[in-house]
C-alpha cells in the first residue's frame, strides 16, 4: 500500500469553501425566489413551494457542509525532493505524482476571498498539465513555490 | 555579410493572389451561378453587373494586395536570429532565434515546381495559440533554403560562422549524407486501399453540409424545391440512381484526392529527424526531429483490422507541425506485421514487443456498466413511445455488453525499465508507446465502486502539440496501479537520480 502524501491544505481553506458554498446556495436561492414568485402570480401549487424549498436546503446542506468536509478531509499534497504528490477528489480520488523535471513554472494567485483568510493558491504547470493545490497559508504556498522553482530547476530540453 | 536582406521570388506574388483567390473561389462561383440562373429576369440585368464590377474591384484589390505583400516581404540573418519584416499596411518585424526554430518544413507547390522553388514553415515551440506556422518564406529559392538550414545548423551549434568558408563544412556534412536511409515508402497497392478505405467519403459530404449552411441565403431553395418535387415524379429508381452516382463519384474523388496527397509517401531518418515526403502535385516535405517526438501509437480500426493494416500516429511536441493537430500519421497505412522492423529502425531504443499484462476478470462490468446509466432511461423512453419498434432500442444492452467485453479483453500494459505501453479501444485499437521520460504526469483515479472492487485506473499524460493527450490504463489491479506510481516515481529509480545533475 503507498502511503497517502503527508500534507493536509489549511483548516482556513475548509472555510473558504464553505464560503463559495454559501454563495453558490445564495444563487440556487434566488432561482428557487424566482419560480416561487411565478408560482405565486400564476398557479399558486403548494407542492412547487415544498420542492422548491427541498432543493435549496438539499444545495445548502451538500455545498455548504458535506462536500466541503469531504474534499477537505481528502486533499493531501507533498512536495518531496523529486516529486510533488497530491490526492483530491469527491467521489472520484485522483492520484497525481508529477516529477520535479516536469515541472515548467510555478504560480500562486489569491483571490479577494482567499486573500481575506490569508490564503493562496499554488498551480503548478507541466508542459502538457496543470495542478492546483488550493487554499495555502500564503506564506507557505509562496515558501512552495520557491522550493518547487529551485527543485525544478534541472535542465532538460527535450520537454 | 550576414545582414544581407533577401527578398522572397515575385512568384510569390501570384501565389498570395492565388491562395486568397482559393479561399473565396466557392462563393464566387456560387453567386455566379446564382445571378445566371435564377435572379435575371424582372430584377434587372444592372444588379448583376454591379456584383461583376464589385468582384472585378475585388479581384484587381487582392492581386494588387498580393505584389505588396511581396514588396513588402524582407528576411535576413542577424545575431543568431531569423528575422522578417512584412506586412501590407502595417510594417511588422518578427524576430526568430534560431535556437528556438524547431523545424523547417518545406511544400513545392505546381506554381514552385518550374523555377525550383520552395515553401518554407518556420516553426518554433512557442506556446502560442496561433495555427499559423511562426513564419513562412512563400517562394524562395532551395539554396536559399538551404542557407537558411545552415544558418540555424550554425547558431545552433555555436559554429563560428568563418567555418563555412573553409573545407571544414565538408567534415561535418559528411556523416550526414551517410545517415540518410529510406525508411518506408508506401506501395501503390497500399495507397490504394488507403485511399479507398480513408473516411474521404463523410468528409466530402461534411464538407458540401457546412458549404451548404454558409451559404445558405445565397442559395434559391424554393427554385430548387420546385425542381426537387419535378425530379421525384420521375420516380423514385432514378432518385436512388443520382444518389448512388453521386455517392460513387464522392468515393472517386476521394479516391484520387488521397492519392495525390499521399503519392509516394516515403519516410527518411536522416541526422536524429524523420523527414516525410509525400504529394504528388504539391509535394510536402515534413521534417519531425526524433528529440520532439512524445509517443507513437498504432491505431487499428475494426474494418481495417480484418484486413490486417494499421495506422501508426506519432505526437509531436510543439507548434503547428502537421497544419490541422499535431498527430502525425507516420505510417498511414501498412500491414500490421510490417510496423515493427519500421518502427524498430526509427527508434532503436524502444522496445516493440510487449507482452501484455491484461485487464482483470472481475473489472469487466466497470467497462459497460456505466453506459446502462444513459441507456436505461434512453431506452424505456423510446420503448414507450414508438411502442412495438421502440422496443429494438434494448438491442443496445447486449451491444454494449459485448463492446464493453471487446473493450476489457483487448486493454492492457507493459512496462519495462523506460517505456510504457498501454492498449486499448473504444472502437479502434490503439496500442501507445511513451517513454517513462516523456510522461508529464500520472493520475490514479479510484471511484467508490472501483475502491469497493479494489481496482483503479491509470491516467497518463504526455505532451502533444501544444497541449497534453491523456492515455488511460482502465480498471486494473489497485496493487498493481500503486506498483506503476512507483515505477513513475523518480527517486526509487537509481538510474534516473545519476542522469540529473541536481547539484
Amino acid at each position: 500500500m503507498r502511503m497517502e502524501p503527508i500534507n493536509k491544505i489549511s483548516e482556513k481553506g475548509l472555510r473558504v469553501w464553505r464560503i463559495y458554498g454559501i454563495f453558490q446556495t445564495f444563487i440556487a436561492l434566488l432561482v428557487g425566489i424566482g419560480i416561487s414568485t411565478v408560482n405565486f402570480f400564476t398557479g399558486e401549487y403548494l407542492w412547487i413551494y415544498i420542492v422548491v424549498g427541498g432543493i435549496v436546503l438539499l444545495i445548502a446542506y451538500l455545498l455548504i457542509y458535506l462536500f466541503p468536509k469531504v474534499r477537505w478531509m481528502r486533499w493531501r499534497y507533498e512536495v518531496r525532493e523529486q516529486e510533488i504528490e497530491l490526492q483530491h477528489g469527491l467521489f472520484v480520488v485522483k492520484r497525481t505524482l508529477v516529477p520535479m523535471v516536469r515541472v515548467q513554472h510555478v504560480d500562486t494567485e489569491q483571490g479577494p476571498i482567499l486573500r481575506k483568510y490569508d490564503l493562496a493558491s499554488i498551480t503548478i504547470s507541466t508542459a502538457a498539465t496543470n495542478h492546483t493545490i488550493p487554499a495555502l497559508i500564503t506564506a507557505e504556498a509562496d515558501e512552495l513555490r520557491g522550493r518547487i522553482s529551485v527543485l525544478a530547476r534541472v535542465a532538460e530540453d527535450d520537454v | 555579410m550576414s545582414k544581407e536582406k533577401y527578398k522572397l521570388h515575385p512568384i510569390s506574388a501570384v501565389i498570395n493572389f492565388v491562395k486568397v483567390l482559393k479561399d473565396m473561389i466557392i462563393p464566387f462561383v456560387v453567386v455566379i451561378a446564382v445571378n445566371g440562373f435564377g435572379g435575371s429576369k424582372d430584377s434587372g440585368d444592372w444588379s448583376s453587373y454591379i456584383m461583376y464590377g464589385i468582384y472585378g474591384i475585388i479581384l484587381i484589390f487582392l492581386l494588387v494586395s498580393g505584389i505588396i505583400k511581396w514588396k513588402r516581404f524582407r528576411y535576413w540573418f542577424e545575431e543568431e536570429e531569423l528575422r522578417i519584416e512584412y506586412g501590407l499596411f502595417v510594417k511588422k518585424k518578427r524576430y526568430i532565434p534560431f535556437e528556438r526554430i524547431q523545424s523547417l518544413n518545406y511544400t513545392e507547390g505546381i506554381l514552385h515546381r518550374p523555377f525550383g522553388l520552395v515553401k518554407v514553415k518556420v516553426e518554433t515551440a512557442g506556446g502560442g495559440a496561433t495555427k499559423e506556422a511562426d513564419a513562412e518564406l512563400t517562394a524562395i529559392t532551395k539554396a536559399q533554403a538551404d542557407q537558411i538550414k545552415r544558418e540555424m545548423l550554425q547558431a545552433k551549434n555555436k559554429l563560428p560562422i568563418e567555418l563555412d568558408d573553409s573545407d571544414e563544412p565538408v567534415v561535418v556534412q559528411q556523416p550526414v549524407k551517410e545517415e540518410k536511409r529510406a525508411v518506408f515508402k508506401m506501395s501503390r497497392k497500399d495507397l490504394f486501399v488507403l485511399a479507398s478505405t480513408s473516411g474521404g467519403v463523410g468528409v466530402f459530404f461534411s464538407g458540401v453540409a457546412v458549404f451548404a449552411s454558409q451559404f445558405s441565403n445565397v442559395i434559391p431553395y424554393e427554385a430548387i424545391y420546385d425542381e426537387i418535387v419535378v425530379f421525384i415524379r420521375f420516380g423514385a429508381l432514378i432518385v436512388a440512381l443520382a444518389i448512388f452516382v453521386v455517392l460513387l463519384i464522392a468515393w472517386i474523388v476521394s479516391v484520387v484526392l488521397t492519392f495525390i496527397n499521399y503519392y509516394e509517401f516515403t519516410i527518411t531518418v536522416e541526422d536524429e529527424e524523420i523527414i516525410i515526403t509525400r504529394g504528388l502535385l504539391e509535394k510536402k516535405k515534413i521534417t519531425i526531429p526524433l528529440s520532439r517526438i512524445q509517443g507513437i501509437r498504432v491505431v487499428e480500426n475494426p474494418l481495417r483490422q480484418v484486413m490486417g493494416y494499421a495506422t501508426v500516429i506519432v505526437d509531436s511536441a510543439g507548434g503547428s507541425l502537421a497544419e490541422k493537430d499535431e498527430k502525425i500519421r507516420l505510417l498511414p497505412l501498412i500491414k500490421k506485421a510490417k510496423i515493427t522492423p519500421i518502427l524498430q529502425e526509427i527508434f532503436p531504443d524502444l522496445s516493440f514487443n510487449p507482452v501484455l499484462t491484461k485487464i482483470p476478470r472481475k473489472s469487466r462490468k466497470f467497462f459497460y456498466r456505466l453506459d446502462y446509466v444513459w441507456m436505461i432511461p434512453v431506452s424505456a423512453a423510446v420503448s414507450y413511445f414508438f411502442y412495438p419498434f421502440g422496443l429494438f432500442s434494448l438491442l443496445l444492452f447486449p451491444l454494449s455488453y459485448v463492446l464493453g467485453v471487446w473493450q476489457q479483453k483487448t486493454a492492457g500494459y507493459f512496462l519495462n525499465e523506460r517505456q510504457l505501453v498501454i492498449q486499448y479501444r473504444l472502437f479502434s485499437k490503439v496500442m501507445v508507446w511513451m517513454e517513462k521520460r516523456r510522461i508529464q504526469s500520472m493520475t490514479e483515479r479510484t471511484t467508490l465502486f472501483q475502491k469497493r472492487a479494489n481496482v483503479s485506473s491509470i491516467i497518463t499524460t504526455i505532451k502533444s502539440g501544444v497541449t497534453g493527450d491523456s492515455t488511460t490504463i482502465p480498471h486494473i489491479e489497485k496493487s498493481d496501479a500503486e506498483m506503476l506510481l512507483n515505477w513513475y516515481e523518480p527517486h526509487r529509480r537509481v538510474s534516473i537520480e545519476k542522469e540529473q545533475p541536481l547539484d
